[in-house]
């Protein structure tokens, strides 16, 4: 049986991360793992999570595999490049949030710059979801990463201006985030760009839904995203991002389960990611990471 | 139980009421109109009154702010007296004029609600190039009968009916009343055997409606009237010369039980809801009529026939019928093929033997005026493809051309009639309908340029157009730091100001915020989404539409390139727009003159096919992809984007 192969007439942009270890997302001119249609230049990179605090809302079995390193981030960081090959760190300031300790813009900063110096890979800068807080506070951080080139987030349609602002200050790149709406997602990507933000430093994320919670509504956006992008929306062609790690260790089952439920979920809900196109996924256990990035390799290296 | 006397002013009307009565319902009993959109539900924040003296029970309400509440300001629907009270009304929570002056509206070209009938008939000639037949809903005719005689012994009833039939051929059935008979024998020798028939064309057969001495035939004069949601107009029409003798437009006084066609009919539900929204519209038409007939110098028996286009629900109301299913699953309506009645069973006053007529609806929420307005616009009678948009509250849109027409519903919202907005008011005198900015300044237009009251439909579609095309607002209508309008923060929400207080009407500052663009982007994309989901189930593309037909309220007084600019009609050349005004009422007047207009409005309600756009993914997909100035994809309006650039 002929098998047919679609040729799609735009490719996603292309987005450089990083300064002292260069890494580069997206830049695909197809769908990610279908045969023949597959030319993807840079293959999906996943990232791993640190906390400016010891996260205490996770489960000890995640806590566990990496033990002290929990209490200081600049360890964390290293182990989860050193010791699991994280590709980026992903660095979540989640004291800052008013409800949490209510760290100050340069406390963030300070633990910011340890993680810096501690690993040479890309790094992600997220704040706590407290809209105000976070506009200070990333504000600040993004003014002290100036020059490395890291991922800042989470823009939203209600709360981008301050961040776009100040990536485009300090010349960061951005992710852009809206609630699984397409509509809303190309709506925000035009408004950022009316800052004159470029193209090529914004990452879509479209919410992340965890296996059995949303993933298959959050999976069909982020095809028909891919889709779009392909077909010549320039405003719907950059790369994407997924916080698979989060949002799987959030549900009950993770939480309650035997020791091996969350990893399971984890890795099922990253995998399916991986097929939707996303370009880097943000995950939390190194079993799941080391499963992950072996899925990865199988797929990108088949054929080759 | 406590009885209070509540005092309102500046009319000094006073009305007792009982404990626990709101302001609201003890206004309207004095006939006092106080503005709400919501139906006295606490929401729309529209009937705000100050109280001058007296106790009172008042629920809080973030409509009202701090300062207004020092100032004695409470919700008039939240409100309820503590002991005898005076109110104070003030302008800007009033409805206005009850009554339009037409000769004053037409001025303004106001042509939406009240041009005179040829205007809108000019348009409709280049569409349309057969007119309907002459053939009134009610003919008068006068008979020379001749006298009975032992050779010609035929009874008085048989010798009238053989002699309309032999006067009329075309005639197959005729019907005659019992009532009619008994009077038969006296009036005709009375009247020495010359009488006027009043003919009634009913549901396909005739009837002999009235039978009067002498010859009458020349007073014979019929009513046609458009039901809206928000206004209602009335046409005199001499039905022998089809010319209209006069025009009268007054507010639906329904809009004092909620502004929008749901909550009317949950009002309705209530105890005597129905009866009231019934009396609320009925007295509406016979004061207009009252009012015509005097005008022309007529008495009320010389009129014979009312033609009505109303939506689903405001046909249900006039006619007294319960419209509680219209919007319950799977929203079924009582009748959309209303037969013709007497009118006084309607409580319609015109000669007791009248009959009324109602164009057919065609669902729960596209009704007869929409017939009406595909009737007027002629769009069922060519090859090109033709889109009619009803600019009202329930913002009905159709497509289609003389093989198939296809309509829905989008539920636009009040915004086009001034409904919704913070400092929105319909369009009636000191309304802003236009502004521009010129040389960083703004330069405002009002109906009657007389100082500006508040903003109308046609006017917050221009002053959003313009702060896009100035960048004052982004693509999403927020609101940006600029030097042209002040922006100040209102309890949390941007808002501009485009008219200071001493400038002013209603001696407050006149202002658009953050959340009146998001009410107009809204409505607009509810009509953007209609007009495109019919073209996708059609498997019509934009471009294959030929004529774009605009009715409604704001009719002429739109400007055309701003409802591009902010992506609420399509992006088409401008000559491919007309302006039909007022449609419904154009449509019941050709229906009141012909029959052979009556039978098309009865195909055409039978051939359209009525898309429900609550069960329409497609709608819900592409509805929040146009909730964006002027759309998210702007390559759909490329006249824009090279604009915006």
């Amino acid at each position: 049986m002929e098998r047919l192969i679609e040729k799609w007439q735009d490719k996603i942009s292309e987005v450089t991360l990083g300064a002292k270890k260069i890494i580069k997302i997206g830049g695909e001119t197809g769908i990610y793992f279908i045969e023949g249609e597959d030319k993807c230049p840079n293959p999906p990179r996943v990232a791993m999570e640190v906390w400016d605090m010891e996260p205490e809302s996770w489960p000890e079995v995640l806590k566990s595999s990496f033990g002290k390193a929990l209490k200081d981030p600049g360890d964390w960081a290293k182990m989860c490049v050193d010791k699991f090959l994280a590709d980026l760190i992903c660095l979540r300031l989640a004291s800052t949030h008013p409800d949490s300790k209510n760290t100050s813009g340069e406390e963030a900063g300070k633990v910011l710059e340890k993680v810096m110096k501690a690993i040479s890979v890309p790094l992600i800068v997220i704040g706590s979801s407290a809209p105000e807080k976070d506009n200070e506070v990333m504000a600040y951080c993004a003014n002290i990463a100036k020059g490395q080139n890291c991922l800042f987030g989470i823009a939203t349609q209600a709360n981008y201006k301050t961040l776009t602002a100040a990536c485009l200050s300090a010349g960061h790149a951005i992710i852009s985030e809206a609630p699984i709406d397409i509509n809303i997602a190309k709506q925000l990507n035009i408004l950022i760009c009316d800052m004159q933000f470029p193209a090529d430093k914004i990452v879509i994320h479209h919410a992340t839904g965890a296996l059995g919670y949303g993933l298959e509504y959050t999976y069909s956006i982020m095809e028909r995203t891919r889709l779009a992008g392909l077909s010549g929306d320039k405003m719907l062609s950059m790369p994407m991002i997924s916080f698979a790690g989060q949002e799987s260790w959030r549900t009950k089952e993770a939480k309650t389960g035997c020791m091996d439920t969350g990893i399971l979920w984890e890795i099922a809900t990253g995998s399916a990611y991986l097929n939707s196109g996303v370009d880097i996924l943000v995950m939390n256990h190194p079993k799941a990471v080391e499963e992950i990035k072996k899925a990865i390799n199988n797929f990108t290296s088949r054929g080759a | 139980m406590d009885e209070f006397k509540i005092t309102f002013f500046p009319e000094h009307k006073s009305v007792s009421v009982d404990r626990g009565t709101d302001l609201l319902t003890a206004a309207l009993k004095t006939g006092v109109h106080i503005y709400n959109s919501c139906g006295g539900e606490g929401v729309c924040g529209r009937c705000k009154v100050i109280v001058k003296k007296g106790d009172y029970i008042t629920e809080g309400s973030g409509r009202v702010s701090d300062a207004e509440r020092n100032e004695g300001y409470v919700l008039a629907c939240r409100t309820s007296p503590g002991s005898d009270m005076e109110v104070f009304v003030p302008e800007e929570s009033r409805l206005g004029d009850l009554e339009i002056l037409t000769e004053e509206i037409k001025a303004k070209r106001l042509a939406g609600l009240y041009t005179p009938v040829e205007e809108i008939e000019e348009e409709h000639y280049k569409v349309t190039s057969k007119i309907f037949k002459h053939g009134p809903l009610s003919t008068k005719i006068f008979l020379k009968l001749p006298n009975p005689t032992i050779d010609d012994n035929s009874g008085d009833a048989d010798r009238l009916l053989r002699e309309i039939k032999k006067h009329h051929k075309e005639i197959n059935t005729i019907q005659m009343g019992l009532s009619n008979i008994k009077r038969l024998p006296r009036l005709l020798r009375e009247s020495n055997w010359e009488v006027t028939v009043t003919l009634g064309n009913r549901n396909r057969t005739t009837e002999v409606v009235l039978i009067e001495p002498g010859d009458r035939s020349k007073e014979n004069f019929g009513v046609a009237v458009d039901v809206g949601t928000t206004t209602i107009v009335a046409y005199l029409v001499d039905l022998n010369s089809q010319k209209v003798l006069g025009s009268k437009a007054s507010y639906n006084p329904q809009v004092d039980f909620g502004e929008d066609v749901i909550s009317r009919i949950i009002f309705a539900q209530h105890e005597k809801g129905l009866e009231k929204l019934h009396h609320a519209v009925i007295d509406t038409i016979n004061t207009l009529i009252d009012n015509l007939i005097k005008e022309a110098s007529l008495t009320l028996d010389d009129v014979t026939a009312v033609v009505s286009a109303g939506n689903t629900t405001m046909t249900h109301l006039l006619l007294k019928i319960d419209p509680a299913n219209i919007r319950k699953d799977p929203y079924i309506p009582a009748v959309n093929f209303m037969p013709v009645i007497r009118a006084s069973e309607a409580g319609i006053k015109i000669n007791p033997r009248g009959l009324l007529m109602c164009l057919p609806c065609i669902g729960s929420y596209v009704g007869g005026d929409i017939i009406a307005g595909v009737l007027a616009s002629g769009m069922d009678k060519t090859r090109d493809l033709s889109l009619f948009i009803d600019l009202g509250t329930n913002g009905e849109v159709a497509l289609g051309n003389k093989e198939w027409l296809m309509s829905c519903s989008t539920s636009a919202g009040p915004c086009f009639e001034g409904g919704g907005l913070k400092c929105g008011v319909r369009a009636m005198k000191g309304a802003i309908q236009n502004i521009s900015i010129k040389n960083n300044s703004l330069e405002i237009q009002t109906i009657g340029n007389l100082p500006p009251k508040g903003i109308c439909g046609s006017g917050i579609v221009d002053i959003v157009s313009e702060l896009l095309k100035n960048k004052i607002i982004d693509r999403s209508g927020k609101i940006k730091d600029n030097k042209i309008c002040q922006v100040r923060d209102c309890d949390g929400i941007k808002e501009l100001v485009l008219v200071v207080a001493e400038d002013s009407a209603t001696g407050k500052d006149i202002t658009i915020d953050e959340n009146d663009i998001k009410n107009l982007i809204h409505s607009k994309g509810a009509i953007y989404t209609g007009i495109e989901v019919l073209l996708k189930e059609s498997g019509f593309e934009k471009s294959d539409i030929k004529h774009v037909f605009i009715a409604g309220g704001l009719g002429t007084a739109l400007n055309i390139r701003s409802a591009i600019n902010i992506g609420l009609l399509p992006d088409l050349p401008e000559k491919s727009f007309a302006f039909l005004g007022n449609t419904s009422v154009a449509g019941a007047k050709m229906c009141l003159l012909s029959y052979e207009a009556t039978d098309k409005a009865d195909v055409i309600a039978n051939k359209m096919t009525y898309l429900d756009l609550s069960t329409n993914a497609l709608f819900m997909n592409n509805y929040s992809a146009a909730l964006f100035l002027p759309h998210t994809d702007i390559e759909l309006f490329p006249s824009v984007k090279k604009l915006l650039s």
